[in-house]
């Protein structure tokens, strides 16, 4: 898989999941749905990922090669956690922040971690789009350093499309209840951007419904609301 | 459904399979129903599952009394009425078929007794996991009214009981009201048994429109058919019963060796009543604020003209008779003579010697309808005071066998007589005086070891002597909203549970709850069509003023044009007292 021509901001409505930008790679995973995800930085690409790019509850996809057939496994960036082995260090140190061109390395072992929630699987079409997405939970587990890149709004909206033309997002509860005190979070971030998706007045109500549900649900955990 | 099977269509040995049995309910005989199929089963349905009781296996009886949903789709997702919560179920990936379960709750009623005729409470409700199902319209047909159907009339000719073969329409004496409110059309006909409510009294109760006249009359012409052909007497203050002659000539009521039913009418100048007939109470009623002293002379001058041999004497004989007791000049004799000439004598409604004889009156296999929407309320009362004391002297002579008496020389019935109040609170009102409370209180608490029935139907239960109505053993209550009302029926009829009065505001016209000695439990029922029509229609009022107003029209006006104040004012500065 190539990173070395990332696709561009522009690109972000393709339908196609070729040339997408890599954003980080498995580093290790809590459960069968929950990974976590070293984000790339300028020392491991030239492209590395922006901010916006790889931002919470940013739709990701793990392109696998199953049994001859090639499956995207889509997830959602639903966490992030920064590390810094230098933290709470007080002995002296090899560089400084102002000598960067001396150091083996200790500024860049600063990483940024992302947690990703798996959504569900699509299979990838001879042209490079998916089809027959599912929703289901993948039943295959990913491996360390796959790579994670970044889902076109596109293919968002093909993963999101029911075969009746309808929307679809059946991992719902699946999501809330993984991402647990950020699950509403993401999940409204989630549905912000399948808004811009499925602009028509008939997906924007059931939108309306769904979102104003997990509003109130969680204002309610939260005892803002009864 | 389809959990169920191909079994769920079954109507073989029960009805339709309907349900499984969750769990004991709150009360003792209550317990809790699954069912996935949200249509088959209604509150107020009959369900039936089996038990076995003193090692005969028993189908008992159960009322749904309640329903709610026990899974579905949240409300949330109701939250736009744009969007089906199907949608947005569809949406999130939530399963939408087959996913309704409501709970039922049920109330048991027990299984059919054909020892005690009637329902007896097997305490012991079902296992959970028994399987119910809608019990047959045949048997509930035989068990529901109180027609007394017994282990011989349920055994079928291979020797079975079976509760289901009785043929119910075929038996006589019963009225077929109408049928189950929550099965269709003519699937259970309720039979309502005459021989019980003509002995136990009856009250219809229902707002004004809900169809009380309506379900009268249908009772009416039951009482008519000719396997009963009943002595009905009814009190029509309105008028609404001059169709009832529709009877005569329908096939529907000849019977054998020529029966036909006859229908009188009478108005108020056949229904006068003979002064010596009045008791010495109703001629207080009907006097203006008698003093002690009036009222005493009363009783002797009124005692002494009982004496006479003679029934045809009048105000003037009874005012000779007080003249002679007590003097020419006592002042409360001529006191009480301004009064009685005034209420009495001046009064069409009495006289000194005609008197219609019972006989006339009342006869097996008549309806008389006694029309008297002209007279005054007081009149009505007096004239129903007068006709049942002597009717029901005349029944309680019958019954105590005098007619061999020679000292008797009063009237004799020797059939039961049924009578009918239409405005039952006229009659025997709750507050405020009515010479004819007494008589109905009588009838109503001794009538039924006389043969006498009292059918009382009226819009106000709340307005009727609570003595009267809590004596009406069978009650047909329709739509009642006033809650004065319900609490009178609450407090007065004993069958009246809570779960009857709940229907009560539901009700449309033509449904009613039937309740009380003549059913073995309460039923909803719709009632059937009349088979005359029905003569109490509304005025229609556009309709009368348009054809009123063209009359008017095309007939010479006298009336002047109205004076809208364009012209010269008059007398308005007089009154205003500036002159």
């Amino acid at each position: 898989m190539s990173n070395t021509s990332p696709s561009d901001q522009s690109d972000s409505q393709t339908t196609r999941i070729t040339d997408c930008l890599a954003i980080g790679s498995i580093v290790s995973s809590n459960s069968h749905m929950d990974y976590t995800v070293e984000i790339f930085n300028e020392t491991d690409r030239e492209r590395a990922p922006g901010p916006a790019e790889c931002e919470f509850g940013q739709p990701v996809f793990i392109h696998k090669t199953i049994q001859d057939t090639e499956h995207v496994i889509v997830g959602v960036i639903y966490d992030t956690h920064l590390v810094d082995p230098d933290q709470g260090r007080s002995g002296p140190r090899l560089a400084q922040g102002d000598q960067k061109q001396f150091t083996p390395g200790y500024v860049e072992e600063r990483t940024k971690l992302a947690g990703v929630a798996l959504l569900g699987t699509a299979e990838v079409a001879a042209d490079g789009s998916i089809e027959n997405p599912s929703h289901q939970m993948p039943r295959w587990t990913l491996d360390v350093e796959d790579i994670v890149e970044r889902c076109p709004d596109g293919v968002t909206r093909a993963f999101h499309t029911g075969t009746d033309g309808g929307i679809l997002i059946a991992y719902m509860e699946r999501l809330l209840d993984l991402a647990g005190s950020l699950g509403a979070e993401v999940m409204l971030v989630l549905l912000d951007r399948l808004r811009e998706s499925f602009p028509t007045d008939e997906h924007q109500r059931v939108l309306d419904v769904i979102e104003k549900d997990v509003r109130w649900q969680s204002s309610v955990d939260r005892g803002v609301m009864r | 459904m389809s959990s169920f099977g191909p079994s769920s269509e079954s109507t073989g040995d029960g009805g339709k399979l309907v349900g499984t049995v969750a769990g004991p309910g709150d009360g003792p005989n209550e317990f809790f129903i699954v069912t996935p199929d949200e249509q088959a089963v209604k509150t107020g349905e009959f369900i039936t599952y089996s038990v076995i009781v003193e090692g005969e296996p028993q189908d008992v009886i159960a009322r749904v009394t309640n329903r709610e949903q026990a899974r579905g789709l949240p409300e949330t997702f109701m939250a736009d009425p744009n969007v089906a919560p199907e949608t947005v179920a569809g949406t999130l990936g939530v399963p939408t078929e087959d996913i309704d379960l409501y709970r039922l709750e049920a109330t048991v009623i027990g299984f059919y007794d054909t020892q005690m005729q009637t329902f007896a409470n097997p305490r012991q409700l079902p296992q959970p996991g028994t399987r119910l199902r809608t019990a047959p319209d045949k048997m509930l047909e035989a068990v529901l009214p109180n027609i007394g159907v017994d282990e011989a009339d349920a055994r079928t000719t291979g020797g079975e009981v079976d509760l289901s073969s009785v043929e119910v329409p075929k038996r006589d004496g019963l009225a077929h009201m109408g049928w189950l409110l929550n099965r269709e059309a003519g699937a259970v006909d309720v039979h309502v048994p005459i021989d019980e409510f003509a002995a136990t009294h009856l009250a219809i109760l229902a707002s004004t429109g809900s169809g009380k006249s309506y379900t009268a009359g249908v009772l009416m012409e039951e009482m008519m058919k000719p396997d009963v052909r009943a002595s009905l007497l009814v009190f029509d203050p309105h008028g609404e019963y001059d169709t009832l002659a529709e009877m005569r000539g329908e096939d529907i009521f000849e019977g054998e060796s020529g029966y036909q039913p006859e229908v009188e009418y009478f108005d108020p100048d056949n229904l006068q009543i003979r002064i010596s007939e009045l008791s010495i109470g109703d001629v207080m009623s009907i006097l203006d604020n008698p003093s002690d002293r009036m009222q005493e002379r009363l009783d002797g001058g009124w005692r002494a003209m009982q004496q006479r041999e003679s029934r045809t004497w009048g105000v003037d004989e009874l005012l000779v008779e007080m003249y002679q007791q007590y003097g020419e000049d006592d002042s409360s004799v001529g006191a009480l003579e301004w009064r009685l000439r005034r209420s009495i004598q001046r009064n069409d409604l009495f006289t000194t010697d005609v008197n219609v004889p019972l006989e006339e009156l009342v006869a097996p296999g008549r309806c008389t309808v006694l029309q008297m929407d002209t007279l005054s309320r007081r009149d009505q009362q007096m004239i129903a005071t007068v006709l049942l004391r002597r009717l029901y002297q005349a029944r309680l002579a019958a019954v105590r066998g005098r007619e061999d008496d020679p000292n008797y020389d009063g009237e004799i019935i020797d059939f039961p007589l049924f009578s009918l109040f239409e405005e039952g609170h006229r009659f025997a009102p709750a507050t405020g005086e009515a010479p004819s409370l007494s008589i109905m209180r009588t009838i109503t608490s001794e009538g039924r070891k006389f043969g006498f029935g009292l059918g009382i139907i009226s819009q106000r239960p709340s307005k009727i002597d609570q003595d009267v109505l809590s004596q009406c053993g069978t009650q047909v209550t329709m739509k009642i909203q006033n809650p004065t009302d319900q609490d009178a029926i609450k407090n007065s009829v004993e069958a009246a549970g809570e779960d009857v009065l709940r229907e009560l505001p539901g009700l449309t016209p033509g449904q009613a709850v039937v309740s009380g000695d003549s059913m073995n439990t309460p039923v909803l029922i719709q009632v059937r069509k009349r088979h005359t029509q029905h003569g109490a229609d509304s005025i229609p009022a556009t309709q009368e003023w348009r054809t009123a107003h063209q009359r008017h029209q095309e007939q010479p006006t006298r009336s002047e044009s109205a004076d809208m104040g364009g012209g010269e004012s008059s007398g308005e500065q007089n009154l205003l007292g500036e002159d």
